[in-house]
């Protein structure tokens, strides 16, 4: 998941992409579990639509990356 | 990953003919149209220059500033007391014209000249990255051209707002950090790298995504390098942060962080977003384009994390208040990423991982199409190069604003058929409008400057001061700033402000007049203004009615 170079720690595509499914996946939950906590689905607007398709475009994006294994990101 | 040239480019095959030339006749007109667009706006800025009003709401304030720092003053103070002012921008770029401050006095010229001098550095440096990635000339300048003819950066280029300097300092630090690699000598370059991203921070808040975008970028390449830094970059910011605060009372925290937390209009950014794409769509496919090829095939240049960072920060611009300057950051990475794309498919200089490369190889072998390897390099990439050269006049002619009078665009614009379309008689805008899009961008006419004058001669004589809802008109009058309008309204929506005394003094007839232009007050201060005071006369200045307001006769405090 993680190369060196230089000495240092370097990013894979791999570790990218599990960052971004991660990151858009939490997002995704947090956003709908808030807006259950709020009161439901009938008031869910156009901000949180928004957010929603934001964090399922990085779920889909990181899921792309992953098979791309420890080339450096 | 060791990037070894494409297996597909050979030397031998040399680019067809027709192509060479259908990549310079298409260059070249985009080179063309880029330099019309170049002319547009440097007749704009120098016309623009030695206008002495306010021509962008907001401007007057930003002098304001400028001459607080010029008189040894912070411009971070109690709105609640006289004079009710107070700045909401960080101090870097009135701090630079604080020293003409002192000499000239209040006069708008030398912002609006340091603010376009500041797109054209923006500019070069976009362009120099371009040359120093594909080593193709005509492109470059093209890309650091179409950065100047975007209709965002024509109209809020030349302006006294702080917006463009900031810009200008995030992109040379941009162009001086992405070609550090990690190890001997690295270290002057990216301290030097970090200081402009910190000057842009100090210019405008809005430069923290690219802040972000360059320690995203490090920690990519060198984890444990990127967060050493980020310590040290973020205890740097943070001194000055609580040195400030500390100078002013607290007022700096107040004024530049609590101030700016406004209502966020979803309306506001969809529009703007869907304009922004109408008119740099062109660019944005080439960026998008690289930054696909970056994320798949090679490493992550920082001008792709810019880009994206960019571009997510643009959300802000569906903040009340913000507008579509919010995307002039996103359009400055577009054009760099848009040059390199086309710099290399021009000079056919894409460099495919090994592996790719093979796989693609023996998938070709397989399908008896090994023909297209030779042919790939031959004719696709430079025909890849041409529909790009092709896509900058598209871009070219989607950006088109300009004046619609004068000898030379006058005709011009009758050749064209362009007839106005935007509330000036003679200035036409491709970008039409949108919620939170200025509406400015034409060149202030006679008639302005004397509607001006007669604004300042309606007032000047009374000798209380002046509630200007526009600076310009209390230094042309020779009175004191008093209030930063949209500031008070914004704390006054944080419940952050007391305008007992504002109100006290309305009520008093204390201000020998009062000068509206889109009454941005808090609402209980517009209702004592509207109380103590009667309408006199309505001025039109640069397509907006200044309502003239003087102390109503008869009138007995509450």
């Amino acid at each position: 998941m993680i190369r060196r170079e230089h000495g240092d720690f370097v990013m894979t595509k791999r570790l990218l992409g599990a960052l971004f499914t991660l990151v858009g996946g939490g997002g995704a939950a947090g956003l709908l579990l808030l807006d259950g906590i709020r009161g439901g689905r009938a008031d869910f607007g156009p901000t949180q639509a928004f957010a929603l398709l934001v964090c399922s475009g990085l779920v889909v994006l990181g899921l792309t990356l992953l098979p791309l294994g420890d080339r450096p990101a | 990953m060791t990037a070894i040239p494409n297996v597909a480019v050979s030397a031998v095959h040399a680019t067809p003919r027709p192509l060479v030339w259908a990549q310079r006749g298409l260059v070249a007109a985009a080179l063309v149209l880029m330099l019309f667009h170049f002319g547009v706006y440097v007749h704009y800025a120098l016309n623009l220059a030695a206008f002495p009003f306010d021509y962008d709401q907001g401007e007057g304030f930003e002098l304001n500033d400028t001459l607080h720092y010029a008189r040894g003053e912070w411009p971070y103070r109690d709105n609640d007391v006289y004079p009710f002012y107070a700045s909401n921008y960080p101090p870097l770029y009135h701090i630079v014209l604080s020293p003409i401050a002192r000499i000239v006095g209040p006069a708008y010229w030398y912002g609006r000249l340091l603010s376009f001098l500041s797109t054209l550095i923006a500019a070069a440096a976009i362009a120099f990255a371009v040359y120093r990635d594909g080593r193709v000339r005509s492109v470059a300048i093209l890309a650091g051209l179409a950065f100047l003819a975007s209709n965002y950066v024509y109209h809020i280029g030349p302006l006294f707002r702080q917006h463009v300097n900031m810009v200008m300092l995030e992109t040379v630090a941009v162009v001086v950090l992405a070609t550090l690699t990690p190890g001997k000598g690295s270290r002057p370059r990216l301290i030097l790298g970090l200081i402009l991203l910190l000057a842009a921070g100090y210019t405008k808040q809005l430069a923290v995504a690219t802040v972000a975008a360059v320690f995203i970028w490090l920690f990519l390449r060198s984890m444990k390098r990127a967060v050493l830094w980020a310590i040290a970059f973020a205890a740097a910011t943070g001194i000055i942060f609580l040195a400030i605060n500390a100078a002013t009372d607290g007022q700096w925290l107040l004024n530049t962080v609590t101030a700016n937390v406004n209502q966020y209009i979803l309306g506001q950014f969809v529009g703007l977003l869907r304009q922004f794409v109408g008119l740099h769509g062109a660019i944005l496919i080439m960026a998008i384009a690289l930054v696909v090829y970056e994320l798949y095939l090679d490493r992550l240049s920082l001008y792709s994390v810019w880009f994206v960072a960019s571009m997510a920060n643009s959300v802000l611009s569906g903040k009340w208040g913000a507008g579509d300057s919010y995307f002039i950051t996103a359009i400055g990475a577009a054009c760099l990423l848009a040059g390199i794309f086309t710099a290399r498919c021009m000079a056919r200089a894409w460099r495919l991982p090994p592996d790719f490369s093979v796989r693609v190889a023996a998938l070709l072998g397989r399908l008896r199409l090994n023909m297209l390897i030779g042919g790939f390099a031959q004719r696709l990439t430079p025909l890849i190069g041409a529909l790009c050269a092709a896509l900058f006049v598209l871009y070219g002619l989607a950006v088109v604003k300009m004046p619609l009078d004068g000898p030379i665009f006058g005709p011009l614009g009758r050749a064209l058929n362009l007839t106005s379309n935007t509330k000036f008689l003679h200035f036409y805008d491709s970008a039409g409008w949108t919620m939170g899009y200025s509406t400015i961008g034409q060149v202030p006419s006679a008639e302005d400057y004397a509607n001006g004058w007669r604004i300042v001669a309606a007032v000047k004589d009374d000798p209380r001061p002046l509630l200007s809802e526009e600076a310009a008109f209390s230094f042309n009058a020779g009175k004191p700033v008093i209030t930063n309008p949209t500031q008070l309204l914004n704390l006054y929506n944080n419940n952050t402000l007391d305008p007992a005394a504002l109100i006290a003094m309305i009520e008093e007839q204390a201000f020998g007049a009062v000068i509206f232009r889109a009454r941005f007050y808090p609402p209980p201060v517009l209702e004592a203004v509207d109380r103590a005071y009667a309408v006199e006369q309505v001025i039109p200045m640069n397509g907006y009615e200044y309502t003239i307001m003087k102390p109503r006769e008869g009138y007995t405090k509450p």
